[in-house]
């Protein structure tokens, strides 16, 4: 026998109006002499552009912050290993990338327009065709190569101090691909609705470059290709080898997800061992940080010193240490859950 | 722990860093074995077999698992059977080996204070088995002048000058010195020790900054004691104890500086232990010494680090 359930707040007239709490602007979509640095940020938001190179940043916060910048560094520095997408975008689809760096420098005000890439001598040349004008400064192809801190201390000789970010340096560093979302949104008037990825799976010597639908799921993807993905032996690695995480088959292609690479399970694998002291992690460690040092006292709970919270800031998580260690001890989660219970 | 980033490894497994280290060492023991047509090898095969064991007994007891292939232990005994005179009974090397492996070694797993155990349980045999340590056997040049020519040069009054103070006093001895100088087996032949060492740090096993430290600080210590440095680096156990007691990873700091300075601290000691005291084996209380300050240096190290950028922010 069905009751009446009375609740008193869902007893609710039928005619609600529909209420719009997060209401913007009309759509506004410039041409690129149209620029104006007021309205610039807006537009960023308008097309829903994030930090495209894995952070998921607003990209309009920090054109805001970067207003006055001297240079724009045009971040293709892919620095996760394996992963070639950057610099695909960076060659081949120059005329968006030029339309989006040209009309951020030109919001922020910036003079200059430098080309961060890896040291590759064939490509630079081609670079030097296909971007008349840009500075181009070489980095070495190795991990953690493109971390805004890392290429900082290349551009302006030292390595900013902690809790120093480039804009206060006067530096707009943007990524590759986030220049190339600005720069279709201004030619063809398509926001952020695209994501260029690398698709490998390197069991199946399968590798390519690819645009994706934000928001398809990675199954799709994957039968696109008629990838021989079997979530019993495989894991799916998104965005990037050394900073990913691991996505499931239904997930969505996100505006974050630099690369989707297909991994044997058992490859993967760790069991984790007690430390054997070897220092291997302070020797990788990119900025000469003591990861297990770190690690030790925040789970001892020796985290009042001003030396370790000064480590602690510094560190960005690149992951390094516990690529390295030769006992499995997963030092870059220990170190994210170090920074976030302080 | 479950599958998360970083999905790649860069480097060699502990076990593997062990296995590389002992393939490395079955090297000068096999030279020694052909030339002096010794058994040295196999016995040697036996130890690192007996270290294993000994490991595989202790995680059982201890630890209620079953684990077959202990490296770690295994290499220890190694180490052990290598640096001491070939002629020693077993009984003896059965006891060290067990107490470096049972107790220095594995309770201490973990922990910020390791010692070098293959050093401990040489510090046990020279203890209790005195007379077995320094049977050498043979007398050569290398006999004669014990772990070191100082003792030699002290009573016989030598007044070096700089050319002898860099190629030693013993004449004719260079290809000696560089292939045939017996000594304990395993530091015997500096020139392919030292290549092992090199091929050790360039596949990343070995860190380079602690042997090259104690090298160049025990050279230098030694040349200000007035001694030759050239003859007392390829003479002995030096180039041996650097490549595979000095720069072993378990005992000697984490931090880039806490190993250079802890391979400079167990240099000086042992150059200072040579020239003015009465003890034959100085590398062990050297590296002894050294493996105690180990932790004193990572803290000061991560102090350092902590208020450079400390100092970096507050300049800002």
């Amino acid at each position: 026998m069905l009751r009446r359930i009375n609740i008193d707040w869902a007893d609710l007239p039928h005619d609600l109006p529909l209420e719009n709490p997060f209401a913007t602007a009309e759509r506004t979509f410039p041409g690129i002499d149209e620029i104006d640095p007021a309205t610039f940020p807006d537009f960023l938001d308008e097309i829903g552009l994030v930090g495209m190179g894995g952070s998921g940043f607003p990209a309009s916060a920090k054109i805001r912050a970067c207003a006055g910048a001297h240079t724009l560094v045009v971040n293709a520095v892919e620095c996760e290993p394996g992963i070639r997408i950057d610099q695909s975008v960076l060659l081949h689809e120059a005329p968006w990338v030029i339309a989006g760096a040209n009309a951020c420098a030109k919001a922020v005000g910036a003079k200059t327009i430098l080309i961060a890439t890896k040291g590759d001598d064939r490509r630079l040349g081609e670079l030097r065709d296909r971007y008349p004008g840009y500075g181009i400064v070489p980095f070495p192809a190795r991990y953690p190569a493109g971390a805004e801190k890392l290429i900082m201390e290349k551009l302006a000789g030292t390595r900013p101090p902690p809790g120093v970010r480039a804009y206060q340096l006067g530096y707009l560093v943007q990524n590759v691909v986030s220049l190339r979302a600005v720069g279709r949104a201004l030619v063809d008037g398509i926001p952020v609705v695209e994501r260029p990825l690398s698709l490998a799976m390197p069991s199946a010597r399968f590798y390519k470059n690819i645009i994706a639908p934000v928001g398809l799921s990675i199954r799709e993807v994957l039968d696109a290709y008629r990838l021989p993905y079997d979530p019993c032996i495989h894991i799916l690695a998104a965005a990037g080898l050394m900073m990913g995480h691991e996505a499931q088959p239904e997930d969505p292609v996100e505006k974050t997800t630099t690369s989707l690479v297909v991994l044997p399970r058992d490859a993967v694998w760790r069991q984790e061992r007690p430390c054997i002291r070897c220092g291997a992690c302070n020797t990788a460690c990119p900025l000469g940080l003591h990861p297990y040092s770190l690690v030790e006292r925040s789970q001892k709970g020796k985290t009042a010193s001003a030396a370790f919270q000064a480590q602690l800031d510094e560190c960005f998580l690149c992951g390094v240490c516990s690529a390295v260690c030769p006992s499995d001890i997963p030092l870059v989660q220990r170190l994210v859950e170090a920074k976030k219970c302080p | 722990m479950p599958i998360a980033s970083p999905f790649l490894r860069i480097g060699c497994r502990s076990s593997t860093m062990a296995a590389w280290t002992l393939a490395a060492l079955m090297v000068p023991s096999i030279i020694y074995s052909i030339l002096y047509h010794s058994p040295f090898a196999f016995r040697l095969a036996g130890y690192a077999l007996l270290g294993m064991l000994a490991e595989t007994l202790y995680v059982l007891v201890v630890k209620r698992q079953r684990r077959l292939v202990c490296m770690g232990s295994g290499l220890t005994a190694a180490i052990l059977a290598a640096s001491v005179p070939p002629s020693l009974p077993f009984l003896p090397m059965l006891f060290a080996i067990l107490l470096a492996v049972w107790i220095v070694k594995l309770p201490f797993t973990g922990l910020p204070l390791r010692l070098n155990a293959a050093m401990a349980g040489r510090l046990f045999l020279m203890l209790v088995y005195p007379a077995h340590v320094v049977a050498w056997g043979t007398s050569t040049a290398d006999v004669v002048s014990c772990a070191t020519p100082q003792e030699l040069y002290r009573s016989e009054n030598f007044m070096l000058a700089w050319p002898e103070l860099l190629f030693g006093k013993i004449d004719g001895t260079w290809e000696e010195l560089f292939a045939l100088v017996p000594g304990s087996p395993g530091e015997t032949f500096p020139i392919v020790l030292l290549l092992l060492g090199g091929i050790l740090c360039w596949k990343g096993i070995l860190a380079w900054r602690a042997p090259l430290a104690f090298l160049l600080s025990f050279s230098l210590a030694t040349a200000l004691c007035g001694n030759a440095p050239l003859f007392n680096l390829f003479s002995a156990a030096t180039v041996f104890s650097a490549v595979f007691i000095v720069s072993d990873p378990v005992s000697t700091p984490m931090s880039k500086s806490g190993k250079v300075a802890c391979g400079f601290v167990i240099g000086t000691a042992n150059a200072l232990i040579r020239e003015f005291t009465y003890y034959t084996e100085a590398i062990v209380y050297a590296v002894l010494l050294g493996n105690l300050l180990a932790p004193l240096f990572d803290r000061i190290a991560f102090e350092l680090r902590g208020r450079k950028l400390l100092r970096s922010k507050a300049a800002r």
